[in-house]
């Protein structure tokens, strides 16, 4: 009996060995199985889809905004109400870890069925044939890139092939609270501001003894100093692509300008920022003024601190023009997905202008569907959200569209902070990031 | 009453102070987490610092249980801690015991491979097991998070140590019984070393509850995560909200503490235990 | 011990002890010590698309690195971090772990809150120094009177780090070291009372040499677990903390090239040279061991 006991343990102990040295053969197949997803096999998935019976299955949505989760999960509910056998699971990786992970899944094979994609690492996935071309369906009329506002489509097109259906599309505002505008009896900020008229008003509203700021002149690149940047003539890259534009005479002007907010106590130091997020901030009425993507109008308006309190308005003019970035958020599906043609149905459905309804009426997100983005400016009355949407014309694409982005973004904060924090000048860190950009374009040409 | 004790009384009470002021410092962070959680957001961040929050708000724990996936954490995190305790103290004890009490061809050899690992830091190793298990299609599965750590050169170390502090007289009666040396382990050896068992299941138990580093790489989706990296997950995804950063934090210590409590002697008995030999 | 018994069966022990090993030793090749050996390849490597594409480069990740000033910053704090930690640690749970060995009121619940930090995990204490370490409404500053940025001002953030370390690890040396002096004969101190020994001249003269091997034994574990820090730098300090150059470890570098900047050769060719670190350091604690650890 005794002995029984212990050759159990024995043999489960050799058999446990055996499956893990057995694992490492599967080595070989991964390969096999990674060649035959290169983008070259497009177009059979979605014929297979019509003849095979419906099969139960749940597919991964992967985003990184958790204020949009609920509306994300209201489009998988409604794609599911019509296709009762796909469950669709939404999922958030919060944006400061989702490409970490998504590089990681990427040669892994393990990259969600569909998820949220920025033009800024689309090329990395592209390239690598991580992502399942949809040209097919862009060709044979299926989806319609045309449907699109401000040319989104093209965002996600490489080398002739399409791999991505527009989703939303954002640039940046101006939120002001009007009560600490009302107290100090200033009046709210509308089209004619420049950048001079934010710096004196935001002096006036600050009370840094009661810990109220005037505006948040956070280091931050979409919402914050690459707007600056535009405004003021100077570049984040070259037209061409191919060189910083950080240390132009303008750019550094700009960055310049927006540091000395902190030194004026007209906004709260760097470390203040780091301690307490200035849009929590904002949103604890704490600060006259922010620069906000348009994404961030749900989160803010549901503090109860603020509510009804506050409001949106155009950036300030700049020596040169009105500074602002438009970014375009696509949806993609994985190259190596176990469900592809339930996937594909499910991308197909993202795109479509009920899914840009949804988004608009939960307001999500400026949906991307033409015709879709005024319910998403209703969906608030109180808010003058128009001006995002009007803002698109002086609005400068997202400088990504390179390899080397990712790289150099990833870089870009921490040489940043230090003039933030006041290590070094502004214009020290502004020439240290256009080396380290220049370089990162060097390597990854 | 003589001089002698007077003063030992006062000896006693010095120390006694000093005591007691390092007990403030070390519990003051579990307390302030316990208010911070409980607190609004505003009050957290208040100046000057607010103690105690006006009314109790239990909400920020429902908020970080809802906003990640707590359950998936505890799971995964439980389970792993589990096969990265059974399997290592089944493997370790076999091979320790074999390594102190068996002359066998390539012995040494054996054991220098085995407790060399022991002198590289762990970080180097995670590349290369990321792409392994990148290959074994693993990245991103509750199986990443153990099946490197099912064996621990660590523990065989430590329990060839007491095997061979064991004497030999109880094994040779076995060996004239007629035993064979996995009969003399698992009936005589093991017993005996019971108490270094215990050590290491609190060792590695401890150790594989908290790492961060190894889960925040291997996995992305949450509910592949584990209370770690479920944790710094939730910093990037509430940014400075601390009664929900704290409310999380509390989630993810209370079963060890509990634990902790429970078992307060044999934790403070086993790794005092392991020091004897180490 | 009778060698005939022991030959009896000599091959069949042998084929047990075989098969005893044999989960440990194939664990230990196939998770550890190749991917051991497989790193310093890397470092050779020059990868694209993921890693799926690799090329040979040779010494040309390491002569990036012995150029690149961050990296000799990053060694040198990793070494500061060692070089302040190790000794508070040690030094304060020497301390305690004496005042705890006399006989005094309440000694079980000291030990068990003391060894609370330990069960807590680092992720999660983290969290809560940053809410104490916080310039404006911290616990810290408004307990002395302060108005200090403990995280944010890289003259200060290692320091914070130092702390946090401490405390965490206080628990577990000071039981370590606590069972190294109960090891120690009672007999041995009646024995110097006799001869008229008090005090701190007991301690320096009996408690302290018979100590060393638990000293010894515990600076090494001290010293590889320093150079590994990371936990609380990710948690504590964060990407865009002006701080975070004056405190970044080699790990932390390690991390953010490998899985935030996505070069795993340069990652791996920094870990590389940790792991020289250490085998520098433990072989020379080895070298000097003779010197001060007293073995009876």
């Amino acid at each position: 009996m005794l002995f029984r006991n212990k050759t159990i343990t024995s043999v489960l102990s050799l058999s446990l060995v055996a499956t893990l040295a057995l694992a490492g053969c599967s080595s070989k197949n991964d390969k096999n199985g990674n060649e035959a997803s290169k983008p070259a096999d497009n177009g059979q998935a979605s014929e297979k889809a019509s003849e095979k019976p419906a099969k139960d299955v749940t597919i991964s949505y992967t985003i990184w905004d958790k204020n949009q989760q609920p509306a994300m999960e209201a489009i998988a509910k409604e794609f599911t109400a019509q296709n009762p056998n796909i469950k669709v699971k939404v999922e958030v990786i919060p944006w400061g870890d989702y490409w970490t992970k998504m590089s990681a899944a990427a040669p892994a094979g393990t990259l969600p069925d569909v998820f949220w994609m920025h033009g800024g690492q689309f090329i990395k996935y592209a390239t690598g044939g991580f992502l399942e071309p949809i040209t097919d369906k862009v060709q044979s009329g299926i989806i319609d890139l045309n449907n699109y506002a401000a040319n989104l489509g093209s965002i996600y097109t490489l080398d002739g092939q399409n791999y991505g259906i527009p989703k939303d599309f954002d640039t940046i505002g101006l939120a002001y609270n009007k009560e600490l505008f009302d107290q100090a009896g200033v009046p709210y900020p509308d089209d004619t501001w420049d950048y001079n008229k934010l710096a004196e008003v935001a002096k006036k509203l600050s009370q840094p003894d009661k810990g109220i700021y005037g505006f948040a002149a956070k280091m931050d690149t979409q919402t914050g100093y690459w707007n600056d940047m535009l405004a003021n003539g100077g570049h984040i890259l070259s037209d061409d692509q191919t060189k910083s534009g950080y240390d132009e005479p303008a750019s550094i002007e700009a960055l310049k300008f927006r540091y000395q907010m902190t030194l004026d106590k007209s906004s709260p130091t760097h470390q203040q920022m780091t301690d307490t997020d200035s849009t929590d901030m904002f949103k604890s009425g704490k600060l006259a003024m922010i620069f906000e993507g348009s994404w961030r109008n749900g989160d803010i308006d549901s503090s109860e601190i603020i509510h009804g309190k506050w409001n949106w308005a155009p950036l300030p003019k700049g020596k040169v023009k009105r500074g602002n970035i438009i970014n375009g958020l696509g949806n993609v599906m994985s190259a190596k997905g176990k469900n592809k043609d339930e996937s594909s149905l499910f991308l197909q459905f993202l795109g479509s202008k009920r899914a840009s309804e949804i988004t608009a009426e939960m307001g999500a997100a400026i949906p991307a569907f033409n015709g879709t983005q005024d319910a998403w400016v209703k969906s608030k009355p109180d808010l003058n959200l128009q001006i995002f949407i009007d803002q698109v014309a002086d609005a400068f694409p997202y400088p990504s569209g390179t390899k080397a982005y990712p790289v150099w973004f990833a870089k870009e904060p921490e040489i940043m902070s230090q003039a933030w924090g006041g290590a070094i000048s502004v214009e020290d860190a502004a020439k240290k990031v256009a080396d380290m950009m220049n370089q990162a374009i060097a390597d990854n040409k | 009453m003589t001089s002698h004790t007077l003063s030992s009384k006062r000896t006693n009470l010095v120390i006694h102070a000093v005591l007691i002021a390092i007990s403030a410092v070390m519990i003051i962070p579990f307390l302030w987490m316990i208010l911070t959680s409980v607190k609004t957001p505003m009050e957290a961040t208040q100046i000057p610092v607010k103690f105690f929050p006006s009314i109790l708000k239990w909400n920020s724990y429902s908020e970080a249980f809802k906003q990640s996936s707590f359950q998936y954490y505890y799971f995964n995190t439980a389970f792993s801690a589990f096969m990265k305790t059974l399997f290592p103290i089944i493997f370790s004890s076999m091979a320790a015991y074999a390594f102190a009490r068996i002359q066998f061809p390539g012995r040494s050899i054996c054991f220098f491979l085995i407790i060399s690992v022991m002198m590289v830091p762990n970080p180097v190793f995670y590349t290369p097991q990321y792409m392994m298990m990148n290959k074994l299609g693993l990245v991103n599965t509750v199986t990443a998070l153990w099946i490197a750590s099912l064996i621990s050169p660590f523990a065989t170390f430590l329990l060839r140590q007491f095997f061979l502090g064991i004497s030999k007289e109880l094994e040779e009666a076995a060996i004239l019984d007629g035993c064979n040396p996995f009969q003399i382990f698992w009936h005589i050896m093991l017993p005996l070393v019971k108490s270094a068992l215990v050590a290491i299941v609190i060792i590695q138990l401890l150790w594989s509850w908290n790492e961060l580093q190894w889960p925040l790489i291997i996995n992305s989706s949450p509910e592949k995560l584990t209370l770690s990296a479920g944790l710094a997950t939730l910093v990037s995804k509430f940014g400075t909200n601390y009664p929900v950063l704290m409310a999380g934090a509390i989630m993810a210590v209370i079963p060890m503490i509990f634990l902790f409590f429970i078992f307060q002697r044999r934790f403070i008995e086993g790794v005092a235990f392991s020091a004897h030999k180490g | 011990m009778n060698e005939g018994v022991m030959a009896m069966n000599t091959k069949s022990r042998y084929a047990w002890a075989y098969v005893m090993i044999a989960p440990t030793l194939i664990g230990t090749l196939l998770f550890w010590s190749w991917p051991a050996v497989y790193s310093i390849y890397l470092g050779f490597l020059k990868s694209e698309n993921f890693g799926l594409v690799n090329h040979w480069v040779g010494t040309q990740n390491y002569e990036k690195l012995f150029k690149d000033q961050e990296f000799w910053r990053n060694l040198r704090n990793t070494l500061f971090y060692m070089v302040l930690f190790v000794p508070l640690t040690l030094v304060c749970s020497t301390v305690l772990a004496v005042l705890l060995n006399a006989k005094i009121r309440g000694r079980s619940t000291y030990r068990v809150i003391y060894f609370l930090p330990q069960v807590t995990m680092p992720a999660a204490a983290a969290m809560v120094w940053v809410v104490l370490f916080a310039q404006d409404y911290g616990l810290v500053n408004y307990a002395l009177g302060t108005h200090v940025s403990w995280l944010s001002d890289p003259r200060f953030a290692m320091y914070s780090l130092v702390i946090v370390g401490v405390w965490a690890a206080i628990g577990f040396n000071m039981l370590l070291i606590l069972a190294g002096l109960q090891g120690i004969p009672r007999t041995l101190y009646e024995a110097a009372e006799i001869d008229g020994a008090v005090g701190f001249n007991k301690f320096r003269y009996i408690t302290l040499p018979l100590l060393t091997p638990t000293l010894f034994f515990t600076t090494i574990v001290l010293m590889i677990g320093a150079t590994q820090v990371f936990d609380s730098i990710y948690m504590l300090i964060g990407k865009t903390n002006v701080a975070l150059p004056a405190v970044r470890s080699l790990v932390y570098a390690y991390y953010q090239n490998a899985f935030v900047y996505y070069d795993q050769n340069y990652g791996a060719a920094i870990v590389n040279i940790l792991l020289l670190v250490n085998l520098v350091l433990t072989g020379v604690q080895f070298l000097f061991q003779k010197k001060w650890v007293v073995y009876d």
